[in-house]
């Protein structure tokens, strides 16, 4: 592709005036002097977008003269304008993803602070018959697993819990009391070393009902003064409560947590139908899988209702102390442990419990 | 006789045809190499592009450190290679005009000012850089300056030297293939009918500016 004299090639082509050359150069020139001259003035935050501004025109400048873009086919701006395009996508949603990350994780909470489909209450803090009625309702969603349908303490999973779960008839024996705003730091915080956990998913307006009905399940309570208001963020001066907010636990930590190095694979083949394994792999199957995952490998579980941000991880069974002899082992499935997520199961048979030992010291690799 | 010379034409038909373009002609063939040079422009903007969201994204992260450590670059030095770009830019322009018109001694004298002022660039970098190494003001784990407290500081440079340093190895390719033009032009295979290669390297010569004409205020003027 060397000369070729003959073919009138140019004739078509743009070729820019050495006038309008020399003007875009001056220009360009000119408005470096622009930006250096602004650079050192303060605009605060325009500082940075006048920058941008006037490299934008004189890159535009460059590509539509010197680069003859604008005399060019159609096509060709199409062509470079799209790189520029995808780089503001790229820009964009890298931007959007990190700087607003953060809220999710840290600050804001999942659940909407209003019930849904319902109004915020005016003053929760103050027990009404619709509060109460709603506090029932959530109760029989929420609680009756434990604490039973008249709140005594005697839910169909209190058997397997240590402590028991709270007698809401009795009047001793409240760990935080049982004034509404005791019961709703309760229902905030949870009570550590026990199966109560924080209930801050739900709306501070339901966490309120919840608090009012369980008053009601005993004899008349003490009413809260406004100091006992104040601790629970309630200013009753200005007549308005502070939304608490879901604990969240920073994101560094959580993918910590997700990313604790697996257990290798187990290379056993596992008995394949329910109705033929035995007692201990059907136990397994049926209360411990879930959560322990199917080869004891550990699993994530939701913690708290399934609550995305509050999963845990458990952990391998073959590293777990308990299973090295089978009376430790029956005691932590009977019991459970306290204050940590695994429940107990009292209403297993000695024939259940020596099956699902072996069963799991099987998945452990122990002889 | 007759025969001999249709077998002649015969021969010559398929000799051309193994050097036939697949272009319609030399105007089709411009547009297809320009066209391609454009593309290759779009990966070089993307390329260039992954740097200029990371300094996004660190800027916007870091906004306190990168007003306190963009003080530490000269705005003069900065602002010398601009204009000095510039002015490339614009002698390139000037010499792809000429050898358009078919003027060569002019595009001669505007090829070899476009090298000339490169060089100035590559001078004053030379100067800048030495000067930065010799603070300590360097990228990531290499930063051993002591004014400078910031925490994050380091990752400025990081940004600094990666986004002037892939900068400066394109001018350093632009160079090349100026003077490959020069070469050229001086062997006389230039002229009106043909200069694809003169607009293309002067696309991407251009390019190098563009890219400075962001690096130098986002890096020296609002930091």
């Amino acid at each position: 592709m060397d000369t070729k004299e003959t073919e009138p090639a140019a004739r078509h082509h743009h070729i820019l005036p050495t006038f309008t050359t020399v003007l875009v150069g001056l220009s360009l020139l000119v408005l470096t002097g622009v930006t250096i001259l602004l650079g050192g003035v303060e605009l605060g935050r325009l500082n940075f977008a006048v920058a941008v501004l006037i490299a934008s025109v004189k890159a535009l400048l460059v590509a539509l003269f010197f680069m003859n873009l604008l005399y060019d086919r159609r096509e060709n701006s199409v062509i470079f304008g799209a790189s520029f395009l995808f780089l503001a996508i790229f820009f964009v949603l890298t931007a959007t993803d990190l700087f607003f990350r953060g809220d999710v994780a840290v600050k804001g909470p999942i659940s909407a602070p209003v019930p849904a489909g319902g109004k915020r209450v005016a003053k929760p803090w103050l027990a009404t018959e619709a509060l109460v009625g709603r506090g029932r309702e959530l109760f029989s969603q929420q609680c009756v697993t434990c604490h039973g349908p008249e709140g005594k303490g005697n839910g169909p999973a209190a058997a397997s819990l240590t402590p028991r779960p709270r007698d809401f008839t009795a009047t001793v024996g409240w760990k935080n009391g049982r004034k509404p705003s005791q019961i709703l730091k309760t229902l905030n915080e949870g009570i550590p070393g026990s199966a109560m956990a924080a209930y801050t998913t739900l709306p501070p307006d339901d966490r309120w009902a919840l608090a009012h009905f369980v008053v009601s399940l005993g004899p008349a309570a003490e009413k809260d003064s406004p100091e006992d208001l104040l601790k629970v963020g309630v200013d009753v001066a200005k007549g308005e409560a502070v939304i608490r907010e879901a604990p969240s636990i920073p994101i560094e930590l959580a993918m910590r947590r997700l990313t604790r190095p697996e257990l290798k694979a187990r290379t056993k083949a596992r008995t394949p139908s329910p109705t033929q394994t035995p007692e201990g792999a059907r136990v397994y199957q049926a209360r411990c899988e879930r959560c322990h995952g199917p080869e004891g490998e550990g699993a994530i579980v939701g913690a708290l209702g399934g609550v995305p941000r509050m999963l845990l991880r458990t952990g391998p069974l073959s590293i777990s102390k308990a299973i090295e002899n089978e009376s430790a082992f029956s005691e932590v499935v009977v019991r459970g442990l306290t204050g940590e997520l695994m429940p107990g199961a009292a209403d297993l048979s000695e024939r259940e419990l020596r099956g699902l030992y072996r069963h799991v010291q099987e998945l452990s690799g122990r002889p | 006789m007759m025969s001999a010379d249709v077998s002649d034409r015969a021969v010559t038909a398929a000799a051309s045809h193994e050097h036939e373009s697949p272009f319609a002609g030399p105007d089709e063939a411009f547009e297809a190499a320009k066209q391609g040079m454009w593309i290759f422009l779009v990966t070089e903007v993307l390329m260039f592009g992954g740097l200029f969201v990371a300094y996004g994204i660190f800027r916007g992260l870091h906004a306190d450190m990168f007003q306190e450590a963009h003080r530490y670059l000269a705005v003069s030095l900065g602002g010398t290679n601009t204009v000095v770009l510039i002015l490339s830019s614009l002698t390139m322009a000037l010499g792809v005009g000429a050898t358009q018109r078919g003027q060569r001694d002019r595009a001669l004298l505007f090829f070899g000012l476009t090298l000339l002022l490169a060089s100035c660039f590559l001078l004053v970098k030379y100067f800048e850089y030495s000067h930065k190494f010799h603070e300590g003001l360097l990228p990531g784990g290499y930063f051993r300056n002591e004014h400078l407290k910031h925490p994050k500081a380091p990752l400025f440079f990081s940004l600094y030297f990666v986004m002037t340093g892939l900068h400066l190895v394109h001018v350093l390719v632009g160079m090349g293939l100026i003077a490959w033009l020069l070469k050229r032009t001086v062997a006389r295979q230039f002229g009106p009918h043909y200069y694809t290669p003169v607009e293309l390297v002067g696309f991407y010569w251009h390019f190098v500016d563009m890219v400075w004409i962001y690096l130098f205020p986002l890096l020296y003027l609002v930091g």
